[in-house]
């Protein structure tokens, strides 16, 4: 077990390493080059001359290589997301308030998802082609191609215009704990996130679990005289437990991206709403930071999945031992 | 189907339960391949009502506005007349809150929407295909370096990725094209490099290598056919998907800037008005993209079921 956590852990840290390279590479793509922050500061008339004094200032004289090297390490030793010359502020201070915002809501909604997917993903693959399975996948269906923004407005119209007055917005305190001030108004953008979510996974927990529930050790659990609840839930969903944390892992990227849909709707302040103001204010350096933040939080759930998958799963620690 | 050999009667049990009205080709005539797909296609009633859809509404995205043009771009023709205007026989949808006509807006939208999803579905598969193909065929170092690269890119959520590159490159239509359509394929790289993976292995591969087979001749003769399923899936899939970021974008604002206008933004612009009950500038438009977005995942899944060899007569 051990060994293959810490093989997961090298493996994502190259995964993040390629991650780094192209967060900081992009400004080099930028109009005038990763000087561009320079006439920024110092105006839009700058000379050229001021121009190279103030890059030479700031370290972007060096070569490539020694540069990407300071970025990394400042990345990975002190935690430096890189600075915004707009806000003239470093990018961690901009966005350090809203990271557990975002991360209250994604976790919040996982949980949900967790809670309702799988249930649901056993039901419509015990009762497939009823009724209800078709239903289950056809709202599914529907959800999955409505555009993220779209359902959160119907929602926010259905219930806090017309029907229950539930707040529109969540408290907009910025500190993590603000939410616990008014947790009714945390219901509609959790509610929004978790159904999209459900929508994205319903379908594959129903193939997951319909996989299982026609192996051999099913049939023989029925021919022994298993009850069909007990080979349901000690047979079939303890051996489908291995590819739904595989599958919630790989939902961590698309449940952040709708987050920040979600985020915007609802006018929960959180690291989302700073990439869209950071984007369409030009300030390319919080954005860029905001993404490697948000590509580490989706490492780290993914190396999380991968343990939890090996504490599930023997088969795979004995593997990642034996290499 | 009581003449039929055992051999068959295991062919109907595979088409069963849905598909068991197909006819069988019990005499020895040989029914090209396409033919016997189309005809799996050809029988999913959904599927061809999906066909038809999409066929409808990107004939008269385009082909509307030709007969019947409307003034989309112009706002100072519309500023004297009365905005968000109810349907009437004058505006089948009524007006949006521009005071453009609704019905012909959804055409215009349409036209640069599904012609975006089209292209950068396009650019997804080619490029996803040839990585793929590559990785999978490369293995060793050159294989795991390649999948890492995925690895981390699959890591950014799409979204914040999409964002980043529009702040740093302009948004012309061309560029979000390019933009969603080289950004798209990773998952269909992993995809196709698996499908590679496991046919390369496979015996008549590794014999077409011991007769001498050049690399190319198994990519071009073996891979690439048996690996055509996944690939026209994941094409449809990929355009779906493409209509579906961009109407993300339109939302944030960062989509297709005015004049043009795709779904997203008018969504977006529709939706903002909610409250006042302006249900013509929301409800049809988003009818009509989620059938869209509908039908062109069911057409997927129908690809899907027609490539599956068990369904096939041989």
């Amino acid at each position: 077990m051990f060994a293959y956590v810490i093989r997961r852990i090298i493996q994502s840290f190259f995964v993040l390493m390629i991650v780094m390279l192209f967060t900081f590479s992009l400004p080099y793509f930028q109009t005038h080059g990763i000087v561009a922050p320079a006439y920024t500061v110092l105006g839009t008339k700058a000379t050229p001359y001021n121009v190279a004094v103030w890059a030479k200032q700031h370290g972007m004289d060096a070569t490539y290589f020694h540069r990407f090297w300071t970025y990394s390490t400042q990345v990975l030793f002190h935690f430096n997301l890189g600075r915004s010359y707009k806000e003239n502020s470093s990018v961690w201070g901009i966005i350090s308030l809203y990271v557990p915002r975002t991360i209250w809501l994604a976790a919040v909604s996982l949980i949900l998802t967790t809670i309702i997917a799988i249930p649901l993903g056993i039901y419509q693959a015990s009762r497939r082609n009823t009724v209800g399975d078709y239903t289950a996948t056809g709202v599914a269906f529907v959800l999955y191609a409505m555009p993220n923004f779209l359902l959160a407005m119907l929602l926010l119209d259905a219930f806090s215009f017309h029907f229950p007055h539930l707040p529109n917005s969540p408290p907009q305190g910025v500190q993590a704990w603000a939410i616990f001030t008014d947790p009714v108004g945390f219901i509609l953008p959790v509610a929004a996130l978790t159904m999209l979510s459900v929508a994205g996974l319903s379908r594959y927990m129903r193939g997951t679990v319909l996989e299982v529930l026609v192996q051999d050790y099913v049939r023989t659990a029925k021919a022994k005289g298993c009850s069909g609840r007990r080979t349901l839930f000690k047979h079939a969903f303890r051996n489908a437990l291995g590819p739904i944390i595989v599958l919630l892992g790989l939902s961590i990227p698309a449940l952040l991206g709708g987050a920040l849909i979600i985020e915007s709707v609802f006018n929960y302040e959180g690291l989302g709403i700073q990439t869209v103001f950071a984007a369409t204010n030009l300030d390319l350096p919080t954005v860029l930071g905001i993404t490697l933040l948000v590509a580490i939080l989706t490492l780290l759930g993914n190396l999380l999945a991968d343990v939890a998958l090996g504490l599930v799963n023997p088969r795979i620690r004995i593997e990642g031992n034996s290499r | 189907m009581t003449d039929l050999t055992e051999r068959e009667r295991e062919r109907v049990a595979l088409l069963e339960p849905a598909d068991s009205a197909i006819s069988l080709n019990t005499d020895d005539e040989i029914v090209p391949m396409w033919k016997q797909r189309l005809r799996i296609f050809v029988h999913n009633k959904l599927a061809i009502a999906s066909v038809l859809f999409l066929l409808i509404t990107v004939g008269s995205c385009f082909l509307v506005p030709l007969f019947h043009p409307t003034n989309q771009t112009n706002q100072a023709l519309t500023f004297g007349l009365p905005w968000n205007q109810a349907p009437s026989w004058h505006h089948w949808l009524g007006t949006d809150s521009s005071g453009f006509d609704e019905l012909g807006r959804i055409f215009f939208g349409g036209e640069y929407s599904l012609t975006l999803g089209f292209f950068a579905g396009f650019i997804t598969i080619v490029v996803g295909t040839t990585y793929g193909m590559i990785s999978g065929f490369a293995g060793g170092v050159t294989d795991t370096i390649m999948m890492r690269i995925i690895d981390a890119f699959l890591s950014i959520p799409y979204i914040f990725l999409l964002i980043t590159l529009i702040s740093i490159f302009n948004r012309s239509t061309v560029f979000l094209i390019c933009i969603i359509g080289f950004t798209l394929w990773w998952g269909n790289a992993r995809i196709i490099r698996g499908d590679a993976l496991l046919i390369r292995n496979l015996e008549y591969s590794q014999a077409a290598t011991a007769m001498g087979a050049r690399k190319w001749h198994i990519i071009r003769r073996h891979v690439f056919p048996n690996s055509i399923s996944n690939i026209v899936t994941v094409a449809t899939f990929s355009i779906a998907d493409a209509i579906l970021f961009l109407s993300a974008l339109g939302f944030l604002g960062l989509g297709i800037q005015a004049p043009p206008t795709d779904w997203g933004t008018m969504l977006q612009a529709g939706t903002s008005q909610i409250q006042n009950g302006f249900w013509w500038e929301i409800y049809p438009l988003a009818l009509i993209f989620i059938l869209v977005v509908v039908s062109i995942n069911y057409i997927g899944d129908a690809l899907r079921d027609c490539f599956e060899v068990r369904l096939l007569e041989r």
